[in-house]
């Protein structure tokens, strides 16, 4: 059984126009395991992924890839052909059709067909048969688009098995997830790996290598550096070998010293636009002082998000409450209220929120300062390019560049761009929410450094994160939300996981 | 940063740089190849007289009305949004420009003509500010999908134009108004055009130098801003020389192309231009930089109609009269400019400069085709392989880059 290879990677050499994406990489996967991989962005990663998917089909690559004992042999439209010979993959980015029902998904292109029409009953009973095969709580009936982001995970997962899958690869699933939806995913892992299916498990998050994968196999640089059993290796040995040297402290520590206060919010109510009788904010109130860093702690759904997007006027219509900025009170209306006010946004989904993908670097960063840059109506491109120059510059934006298309970047660089662009708009607060999402470990340090350089400088910063770790290990202070309210706000010397935890969980009060 | 990036641009040769530079606008070139294609096949199967002085001002003037159209439309496009009025706002701009000359001012102001025609544009660019205030509030602010918006649009100018015509044909070719469409610029104008022109670009390219310096920037290089107006320069002498050779620069050709120019500065080089990119690029991220979504979407339409204002006034003064058929389909030819030009119909992307060679391969088209007295049908036959062709010519390359 030990020797029981599924997958044996042979010198897979991938090339691109000037990199080497993949180099000489050679490791295996045995039967049945569930096998991390880890490493940077950039490790190669995604391309081994778009190799087993067959994005990138047999022969343009160099070396081989052995799948149950035969050479694994894609072919030009291959995803499908991947698909059927038993290799499913559930991306980062989640590929559902949201208008339509779990069913319709699981089964979208192979719909069972009786006399060239679908047969629903079938569709929906299959995929009732596959959800409980694999403990999935999922109703087959219900539609996608109103489920949340840890149940439409599941349906990913089910309609990757609806064709027997042998082999699952699972790129970041938890990047979206709350800590109670990664509990319930990694149940669905060990169920799966009961029913005798590989697993090849690709995440940021290191800690969840250890509690369920039996193998790590780090890359760096397009090279696999090892593989490992997860048992004979620690969070900062993976660390290590990913980054190439040993990283002393995962958290920066700064010389902040927190001034006045110069943000607070005060009994904050607030309700849903769109649903005025769903009160989305109760009773929320915290202060922010010069040169700190404020961390908000909360699950998935508690609030956070959505009280950023108030304060900065562009979501819930407050009911009740003060906002005050240095000695104004202000009720923003708009973001560009909030931004001329001195408050910041670097939002939660870069991607969907952050960035105009298609438009340069330089566009992105000016964009919400023109107003800098312009004359009567003519907007000086000189000076445009001068300011956006030096914050790319002191960011360390990597990118041959400014021109450059932000959709050409990796996930840190995305990050430092929209970053910068709020730092060009001098703000006395910035919110960053959720900033080091779905990005590797380095340029993670390198945006807790930055935070810290921020605060230095007197800007108060407040960041909200999914991860606890970070959060206790950036901030000064910590403010805890669950359902819509702020439970209390702690100084950092005093908040531990488990008690943020359980007052974010309701399990405790403050 | 990567700091190294400016060592190794300096140490590229003279031919690299050349190339690049093609490679980077390849999709401006691909279109410009595209004409020139056109042209030469017609030029041969016309034994030449595709290119008489007299075809080539016919061409660009009949391109005017349209022209102005997808100027508007490039913006609306690149917003997310489509317009599918403008043939029929424009047609009726005509007829109520018609109706102002032959029924108001013939009345009011009779034995006048300058008057009058001042009157009618002013009237007609009204219209169209007005028509483009309404339907652009209802989109912006009431945040209806503009296809609904612009076909209700259609149809109502339809029936306005129907009211206002009582389904009779009105003449408009009355002294000065014919002169907008009709008339020509003298050919020793014409020449002082070329110079001032040519003046302009050299000024704005040493301005620009000088600029860059201020910045610490290093300008590019001298012989490829000199290259670059060379063309131009080379490209207006020749129109103009051909022109004048029949009878001067017709008078909607200049009116295009100042608005032209006027409105890819706005789109290139103003805080509103900018906007509209960017939220045709990504809306949410757009809001959350604090633009005004919907004053941007509101803008883009007034525009529009003012500019279906100027179509309209052209139209009527080119055509002569205000019928019941005025505008109709221009809508559709705007928008295949556009889509011809690189606009992407996804929003966020798209030239005026791009839509307007985008109308001049359809006029080329249709102009060459009638010179073969090709029948109507199979014009639109070849007019439609070529549209979609181009477009699938467009999407193939941006993959195989």
């Amino acid at each position: 059984m030990e020797d029981d290879i599924i997958l044996d990677f042979k010198d897979v050499t991938k090339r691109f126009p000037g990199v080497v994406a993949l180099n000489k990489d050679t490791f295996q996967i045995r039967r049945g395991e569930i096998h991390g991989i880890c490493g940077e962005n950039g490790a190669g990663k995604s391309t081994l992924v778009k190799i087993l998917s067959g994005v990138y089909p047999y022969g343009t690559y160099e070396g081989s890839v052995i799948y149950n004992g035969d050479e694994l042999k894609l072919g030009q439209s291959s995803i499908r052909e991947a698909a059927e010979k038993g290799i499913a993959i559930v991306y980062q980015e989640l590929t559902l059709v949201s208008t339509r029902t779990v069913g319709e998904n699981v089964y979208l292109g192979k719909e069972p067909l009786e006399h060239g029409a679908i047969n629903w009953d079938k569709l929906y009973a299959d995929t009732q048969a596959i959800l409980e095969k694999y403990q999935l709580d999922v109703d087959p009936r219900a539609t996608v688009g109103n489920l949340g982001v840890g149940k439409m995970q599941m349906v990913e997962i089910a309609k990757a098995l609806s064709e027997d899958a042998k082999v699952l690869i699972l790129d970041e699933p938890t990047s979206a997830l709350s800590k109670a939806e990664v509990e319930k995913l990694m149940d669905i892992l060990r169920t799966l790996k009961e029913h005798g299916i590989t697993c090849i498990y690709i995440s940021h998050r290191l800690e969840e290598f250890f509690l369920i994968t039996d193998r790590v196999t780090v890359m760096r640089d397009g090279k696999v550096i090892t593989t490992q059993p997860t048992k004979d290796v620690t969070q900062n040995d993976l660390v290590k070998f990913m980054v190439g040297r040993e990283m002393k402290e995962r958290f920066p520590k700064g010389k902040r010293k927190p001034g006045e206060v110069v943000f607070e919010v005060k009994d904050l109510e607030a309700f849903d636009p769109d649903n005025p009788t769903h009160k989305i904010i109760d009773g929320v109130s915290f202060n922010v002082r010069r040169g700190e860093i404020f961390g908000i702690a909360g699950l998935m759904g508690s609030g956070r998000t959505e009280l950023v997007l108030t304060l900065f006027g562009e979501y819930g219509k407050i009911s009740k409450g003060q906002i005050r900025l240095g000695d104004k009170v202000i009720q923003p209306k708009s973001a560009r209220q909030a931004i001329n006010a001195g408050l910041s946004l670097v939002p939660e989904d870069r991607k969907r929120m952050g960035l105009v993908l298609i438009q340069s670097i330089l566009k992105n960063i000016s964009l919400p300062n023109l107003d800098q840059f312009s004359k009567f109506f003519r907007i000086d491109a000189n000076a445009e390019m001068q300011a956006s120059l030096k914050e790319a510059k002191s960011l360390a934006i990597k990118a041959p560049s400014l021109e450059v298309l932000a959709e050409t970047l990796s996930g840190g660089n995305q990050q430092k761009v929209v970053i910068s662009k709020w730092l060009l708009s001098e703000p006395q607060v910035l919110i960053m929410d959720d900033p080091t999402r779905g990005i590797d470990v380095g340029a993670k340090f390198e945006i807790y450094k930055l935070m810290n350089e921020l605060a230095e400088k007197g800007v108060a910063v407040i960041m909200i994160s999914s991860e606890l770790e970070e959060v206790l290990g950036m901030s000064d202070r910590v403010m805890v939300m669950c359902r819509g309210h702020s439970t209390t706000t702690l100084p950092v010397a005093e908040a531990d996981k488990e008690r943020v935890m359980a007052l974010a969980t309701g399990v405790a009060v403050a | 940063m990567n700091t190294s990036t400016t060592d190794d641009v300096k140490a590229q040769s003279l031919g690299t740089r050349v190339i690049q530079s093609v490679r980077s606008n390849i999709q401006s070139y691909i279109l410009l190849i595209a004409v020139v294609g056109i042209w030469t096949i017609f030029f041969f199967a016309t034994q030449g007289s595709y290119l008489d002085p007299q075809n080539i001002s016919n061409l660009f003037r009949q391109m005017a009305v349209t022209s102005f159209l997808s100027i508007g439309m490039v913006l609306v496009i690149v917003t997310g949004g489509i317009d599918l009025s403008v043939g029929k706002l424009a047609g009726f701009v005509s007829v109520v420009c018609a109706y102002l000359q032959f029924y108001v001012w013939f009345k009011y102001l009779p034995g006048q003509v300058v008057l009058p025609a001042i009157l009618s544009v002013i009237g007609g660019l009204l219209v169209g500010v007005i028509a483009g205030v309404v339907q652009g509030y209802i989109i912006a602010y009431l945040s209806l999908p503009a296809f609904i918006v612009t076909l209700g649009g259609m149809w109502l100018f339809n029936g306005l134009i129907l009211l206002v015509t009582q389904g009779k044909t009105i003449a408009a070719h009355q002294p000065v108004f014919s002169d907008i469409a009709q008339g020509y610029i003298p050919p020793v104008w014409g020449w002082g055009i070329f110079v001032l022109i040519a003046v302009l670009l050299l000024w704005n390219m040493f301005s620009g130098r000088r600029s860059k310096q201020k910045y610490g920037f290093e300008p590019r290089p001298l012989y490829l801003d000199l290259l670059t107006i060379g063309v131009i320069v080379v490209l207006v002498f020749a129109y103009i020389f051909s022109v004048n050779n029949y009878k001067g620069i017709p008078a909607p050709v200049l009116l295009l192309a100042v608005v032209a120019m006027i409105m890819i500065y706005v789109s290139n080089n103003t805080r509103f231009g900018r906007y509209a990119y960017a939220l045709g690029g990504n809306r949410e991220a757009a809001r959350l930089s604090g633009i005004n979504i919907s004053g941007v979407l509101f803008r883009v339409f007034v525009l529009m109609g003012f500019l279906c204002g100027i179509g309209g006034v052209v139209l009527a003064s080119y055509v002569g009269y205000g019928t019941i058929a005025a505008g109709t389909g221009y809508e559709l030819d705007a928008i295949a400019a556009c889509i011809l030009g690189g606009t992407s119909p996804l929003g966020g992307v798209g030239t005026i400069y791009g839509a307007l060679i985008g109308a001049l391969i359809i006029a080329s088209l249709t102009t060459g085709l009638q010179m073969l007295n090709v029948a109507p049908a199979w014009q639109y036959v070849l007019k439609a392989i070529i549209l979609i062709a181009a477009v699938y010519a467009d999407v193939y390359f941006k993959k195989h880059r």
